[in-house]
């Protein structure tokens, strides 16, 4: 692994500049010149971190929205986003085994292109960070009503995003205030979310194919066209971008060389293909304009179709669990990821502090915890998950081209123990559909997020014109 | 020469005691300065903090080992596990022996407790090494059902410290509480000596045996390691890692 990381010079507009010190990686640690950072987060670890960071929104917020835009076919919407998931999840684990430190996508773009792309993407996976977390809660809001429903209490949507909004500041509070290990928390219930819904699909699989209960009329496929299963495809793909996430904490995975490669690939294609199926299966149950009615939380009536009150209660339950875990887990990557653009100078390096109570990075944590919930202030799912994976997927194109650019000047010390099969084809194909992508959206979703993007450009042109971190290449 | 660890908490202001720093001067000793990091902060946002202040402390306290002499070192990690952090640095300094520091004052009696399934002859050997020639008396305890074979292994391991010419006493516990009487026998001693033993159910829940005597007893607490769990992590250190093969892609 890279002995020889990639050089940093020059300063910000305060004076400070990037904090880079030469490391040598092991499987188990990093070795600085005074101390040793442990690896401690395994495959599971990692699976868990994927998966659950991405579960929540694909499967318990998405099919009632994707069902009424496309039909049916947003089976395929899903497809599609699990195809374009694959094709930079790819390139990325290449570049987190040749560059495992936290900070992910950040951490590659502003090695291999530079600054200005780096400081962009950096400071937009941010807001895109902050605007998924926001998309989570709201969701997190509707199962939160429906929860209350199922028990008895109809307390009406209207307290949808005041129950987010409690729920967003908790987090927050939480992950300053609590050292409890939260890890094994996360992976039970990913492992608890994963056993539910192979019961559900299982039978509603059976079910949809006419094995077992009672025939039900086919449904059009794609009643709308192709156009929508294009435009669906954009707006689902929110539901994939969890991935990147885990290389956010690239440098905590122990042997990085296997761990992240697999935990990466792994968890789009496990969270792709239950994310087919119950579309599938639930347009099968109710048909499409039936889940489009029902929206967020259309889930809900599909296992009460399958599997009676139990299902329905299993799948509230579920859909609790889901949107908080990836609610938690995105709060958690939104700090990591402004650390990282402020260790190398690109914030004030003030904002990675840590407090001496709980060790906890507070300044960060406000500064995903505020945004965070001035955004799920507005309850606008559909805005709030374009915009999100509008920022992630300029990370993402730009994620295959910082491959493209490293592997045709390969710098000494660019050494990946995983290198993408099927290189160029598979990089320059990701770079292609992240950006093609963006031209489905809504015309909304692309303005703002080209909005953060100048905005994030003027900031380093202004603050840290001056800070160098391309690698030698 | 045996190397002992010694974990501290270093930026929760754990320090060691001057009886162990007597104690461990004839051993080679390496300081391990740890600080536990919530998972919400990476440990190299903890590093860039806190690494000088650290180093400055692991540095006096190497010195009052014998870094001067070239006899203890120290080592300062970041982590989300401390289990994990010492199992691997143990494994990397090749160290047998870890501490549990405790308070006490210059150490003239050490208990050495030789109960249940726990590797006899090098805590034997390693206590003669610690001891010496100083005037140190040795209790061997060991508590057991079997009252005949009890007693048969504390002699045995008593004339071996009594041929290399220390001063040893022994205690035998019939049918208590092995933990409880161990705590009961550690008070009128200054430091223990144990050995590690394999996880069980036991330790899950309750927390490992070592810890608990370390907590009741006040006193220090040298943990003699299991060497087949040493064995199995430096042989997980040298295992090619299977992402080695997938270069070919």
């Amino acid at each position: 692994m890279g002995d020889t990381p990639p050089s940093a010079e020059g300063t910000n507009i305060e004076g400070e500049s990037p904090q880079v010190e030469p490391t040598i990686e092991t499987d188990e640690a990093t070795i600085t010149d005074d101390a040793e950072l442990e690896r401690t987060i395994g495959l599971t670890g990692g699976l868990a971190i994927g998966i659950g960071t991405m579960i929540g929104a694909g499967i318990f917020v998405f099919p009632g929205l994707a069902a009424g835009n496309a039909g049916p076919a947003a089976a395929a919407s899903f497809a599609i986003g699990a195809v374009v998931a694959l094709l930079v999840a790819l390139p990325a684990s290449e570049l987190a085994t040749a560059m495992p430190k936290s900070g992910g996508g950040y951490y590659f773009i502003s090695r291999g292109l530079g600054t200005l792309a780096g400081a962009v993407v950096g400071l937009s996976l941010w807001f895109g960070l902050v605007f998924a977390t926001a998309f989570y809660l709201v969701g997190f809001g509707f199962y939160a009503v429906d929860t209350l429903a199922e028990l008895g209490i109809a307390v009406g949507n209207g307290l949808v995003i005041p129950i987010a909004l409690l729920f967003g500041a908790g987090f927050t509070v939480l992950n300053v205030t609590g050292t409890e290990n939260a890890a094994k928390l996360q992976n039970g219930i990913v492992a608890l979310l994963l056993s539910i819904l192979v019961v559900f699909l299982g039978y509603g699989g059976l079910d949809a194919a006419g094995i077992v209960g009672e025939p039900s009329a086919p449904e059009q496929f794609a009643p709308f066209g192709t156009l929508p299963i294009l435009t669906t495809a954009a707006l689902v793909f929110t539901s994939y971008l969890g991935f990147a996430q885990v290389a956010t904490v690239a440098g905590e995975m122990k042997d990085p060389g296997r761990n992240l490669p697999l935990a990466m690939v792994g968890s789009v294609l496990v969270v792709g293909v239950l994310y087919v199926v119950t579309i599938f299966v639930s347009t099968s149950a109710l048909g499409s304009e039936r889940l489009a009615e029902l929206g967020e939380t259309a889930m809900v009536e599909v296992g009460r179709h399958y599997l009676g009150a139990a299902g329905a209660f299993a799948i509230v339950f579920g859909g609790l669990l889901a949107t908080m875990s990836s609610a938690n887990a995105s709060v958690l990557s939104t700090s990591r990821s402004i650390y990282a653009v402020s260790r190398d100078a690109l914030l004030p390096q003030r904002a990675s502090r840590i407090n001496l109570r709980y060790g906890t990075p507070h300044v960060a944590l406000g500064m995903a915890g505020g945004p965070i919930l001035v955004l799920t202030a507005t309850g606008q799912v559909q805005l709030l998950a374009e915009v999100a994976s509008f920022l992630h997927l300029i990370m993402y194109g730009l994620i295959c081209v910082a491959l493209i650019a490293l592997r045709r000047n390969e710098p000494d010390w660019y050494d990946p123990d995983f290198r993408v099969p099927g290189y160029p084809i598979v990089p320059v194909l990701g770079a292609l559909a992240s950006f093609a992508l963006i031209g489905f959206m809504q015309p909304a979703s692309q303005l703002i997020g080209v909005a953060i993007m100048l905005v994030t450009a003027g900031w380093y042109f202004y603050y840290a014109r001056d800070v160098t971190l391309k690698g030698k290449l | 020469m045996t190397r002992i660890l010694v974990p501290l908490a270093i930026l929760e202001g754990e320090s060691v005691s001057a009886g162990l720093t007597t104690l461990l001067e004839p051993m080679n000793v390496t300081v391990l300065g740890y600080h536990v990091l919530p998972e919400q902060t990476p440990p190299d946002q903890a590093r860039l903090q806190f690494e000088e202040r650290a180093t400055d402390a692991l540095e006096d306290l190497a010195a009052e080992f014998g870094a001067d002499e070239g006899t203890a070192d120290y080592r300062l990690v970041f982590t989300h596990d401390r289990k994990q952090t010492f199992d691997r640095v143990a494994a990397e300094t090749a160290s047998d022996v870890y501490a549990i520091p405790g308070a006490t004052g210059p150490v003239e009696n050490l208990l050495v407790a030789l109960t249940g399934d726990v590797a006899v002859d090098r805590i034997v050997s390693f206590v003669t090494e610690l001891v010496g020639d100083r005037d140190i008396g040795v209790t061997l305890f060991l508590a057991t059902d079997d009252e005949h074979a009890g007693r048969e292994s504390l002699e045995a391991a008593a004339v071996t410290l009594f041929d290399e010419g220390l001063h040893v006493r022994t205690e035998l516990a019939v049918d208590e509480p092995p933990l409880e009487a161990l705590v009961d026998a550690a008070t009128d001693h200054d430091a223990i000596v144990m050995g590690e033993r394999a996880p069980s159910l036991r330790s899950l829940i309750f927390g490992e045996e070592t810890e608990r005597v370390a907590a009741e007893s006040v006193g220090p607490v040298l943990v003699v390691r299991n060497i087949e769990d040493a064995d199995e992590s430096v042989e997980a250190t040298e295992r090619p890692s299977p992402s080695d093969v997938a270069d070919d892609s």
